[in-house]
């Protein structure tokens, strides 16, 4: 799988410091993401501590591949997955440990959406609000539940989704790295097919922009970067109310010939009219 | 004050305020609103405020309350919303009531809690189990204890049945596809279902599928029983206890 790549932040129309970080590993294919938060500086001190260690823990892993697997992990998981997974429980430590000993960072914590591709195989691993999305068939594919308090009341059946966006509660989170010493992380795989797109975002976009304006700007321009920026100038023209970081991955085909061509041209007929589901 | 009118077919039989009190829904004689039919049980339903919310809450009825579409343990219902009962249906007017102007009343709500924050462990349980109370008895959440299950009636895949588990299920003839189609022609991905925080979606991958014979441009949201079409393969969508 051929795999190219883009991300863009910016510090939104109203804040005045940018608490997401993320990273882009282009050698191992790995995406990462963070949104932090906690008073003063301490939302960038941890959304970049929780980046670092989740990179750092993928390339020693690389390396070292009998490190140690952190938290439980089901047997059918993937090695990267076991890693990626692993490498996100180091980050919620790390930030942890650090409030511990720094009591003025007491109540950081951050988000973290990461991504490993590895032939056709997706692996995800995530906490919190920020979102994994895949485009596929013409259509967002959420990849990654909020861990958030109007997400779990939506999944209750207690409001609807156009409430919840409606909510002032939306930031208020259930689960995020440096809470509490142990956590628990959602992982997930799955199987990438040519043309996907990978789209990884803090909340200041998704709080923005809709699901079928992403859908669209993303179908509508094929350079990566040029697409991440697109995304962070949507989100700040309608209101910019918070950071805003946009990673996108656009997965290629290597095969060549006939067939594939014809593959390709049938996805594109089913894919111009950016819908998305659920809102 | 929110009404609600019982109607049969479009004849208005019995029209009564809710207050304080819940209105009960039955074929018993003692019931506020008093169904003559022998499909809806003695006490089939209420309709009552709870934290300013209008909710209905079905009573175990034999025969089920739906609420416009959807068959409903307990559900929050909002102005225009229709309760049905057998043959009947119970109309709600909550255009009076001003917790329910959701919309409107938005504009002049509190600020929004704009810092992004965590619950501490205390403020979390608590939260979660008002939030537990108030959804254990609801549609969904008693949809979610069930397993989301895809029913194979005719085609050729490798399984007969398949538990939609993923956030993400591939149909197609990938070899990693969750739902796998045998034969020539197939496409790698022919469709795929998306789980959302508010039920499951079907979408199209290289082809188009059909939800209950209709053809779907995007994604569309699965409800229990539906029948899934794609590439000559039938599938039924159920939630298994």
């Amino acid at each position: 799988m051929q795999i190219v790549s883009g991300g863009v932040t910016s510090v939104g129309r109203v804040r005045t410091n940018n608490e997401d970080c993320f990273k882009i590993l282009e050698k191992l294919n790995l995406f990462v993401l963070s949104d932090g938060m906690g008073g003063e500086a301490h939302g960038e001190i941890a959304s970049a501590l929780a980046v670092e260690t989740v990179v750092m823990h993928c390339l020693k892993t690389e390396n070292d591949p009998s490190m140690t697997v952190f938290g439980d992990m089901p047997a059918v998981w993937s090695e990267k997955t076991k890693r990626l997974s692993s490498a996100v429980h180091l980050a919620n430590k790390s930030i942890y440990d650090s409030a511990q000993k720094h009591p003025e960072q007491h109540g950081m914590g951050a988000t973290l959406t990461a991504a490993w591709i590895d032939g056709s195989k997706l692996s995800i691993a995530h906490v919190g609000d920020s979102r994994a999305y895949l485009l596929r068939g013409g259509s967002l594919q959420q990849l990654t539940s909020d861990h958030s308090l109007v997400a779990e009341q939506v999944r209750r059946g207690i409001l609807t989704p156009a409430e919840a966006e409606k909510s002032e509660m939306q930031s208020v989170l259930l689960r995020a790295l440096g809470a509490h010493e142990e956590i628990e992380v959602d992982a997930e795989e799955h199987t990438l097919f040519a043309g996907d797109i990978l789209l990884l975002c803090s909340d200041g976009l998704t709080r923005m922009v809709t699901e079928p304006e992403i859908a669209g700007t993303l179908q509508a321009e094929p350079d990566p970067t040029k697409a991440a920026e697109r995304l962070v100038e949507l989100a700040n023209d309608q209101g910019g109310a918070d950071n805003v970081t946009v990673v996108v991955v656009r997965a290629g085909s290597e095969a060549k010939g006939w067939f594939s061509w014809l593959r390709r041209g049938g996805q594109k007929s089913s894919g111009v009219n950016g819908s998305a589901g659920g809102r | 004050m929110a009404k609600l009118s019982l109607m049969f077919e479009d004849k208005l039989v019995k029209q009564v305020p809710v207050g304080s009190r819940p209105v009960g829904i039955g074929r018993s004689p003692d019931n506020d609103l008093p169904v003559d039919n022998l499909a809806v049980s003695n006490y089939h339903a209420r309709v009552y405020f709870e934290a300013d919310r209008l909710v209905v809450e079905d009573l175990d009825s034999l025969n089920g309350t739906f609420v416009n579409d959807l068959r409903v343990e307990r559900a929050t219902l909002h102005d225009g919303d229709s309760i049905w009962i057998g043959k009947h249906h119970i109309k709600v007017d909550a255009s009076g009531d001003a917790p329910l102007q959701w919309d409107s009343g938005r504009k002049a709500a509190a600020p929004r809690i704009n810092e992004t924050m965590v619950l501490d462990t205390k403020a979390r349980r608590d939260m979660l189990q008002q939030a537990a109370a108030m959804g254990e008895r609801s549609q969904f959440a008693a949809g979610r204890l069930k397993m989301p299950t895809l029913v194979v009636l005719s085609g050729n895949t490798d399984q007969k049945e398949y538990v939609v588990t993923n956030k993400l299920t591939v149909i197609g003839k990938s070899k990693m596809a969750t739902v796998r189609l045998k034969g020539w022609f197939k496409p790698q991905l022919a469709a795929q279902i998306n789980q959302r925080d508010d039920g499951y979606y079907v979408g199209p991958g290289d082809k188009a599928p059909t939800v209950n014979g209709t053809p779907i441009a995007g994604p569309v949201r699965l409800n229990d029983g539906d029948l899934i079409e794609v590439c000559g393969v039938r599938m039924n969508f159920i939630f298994r206890d």
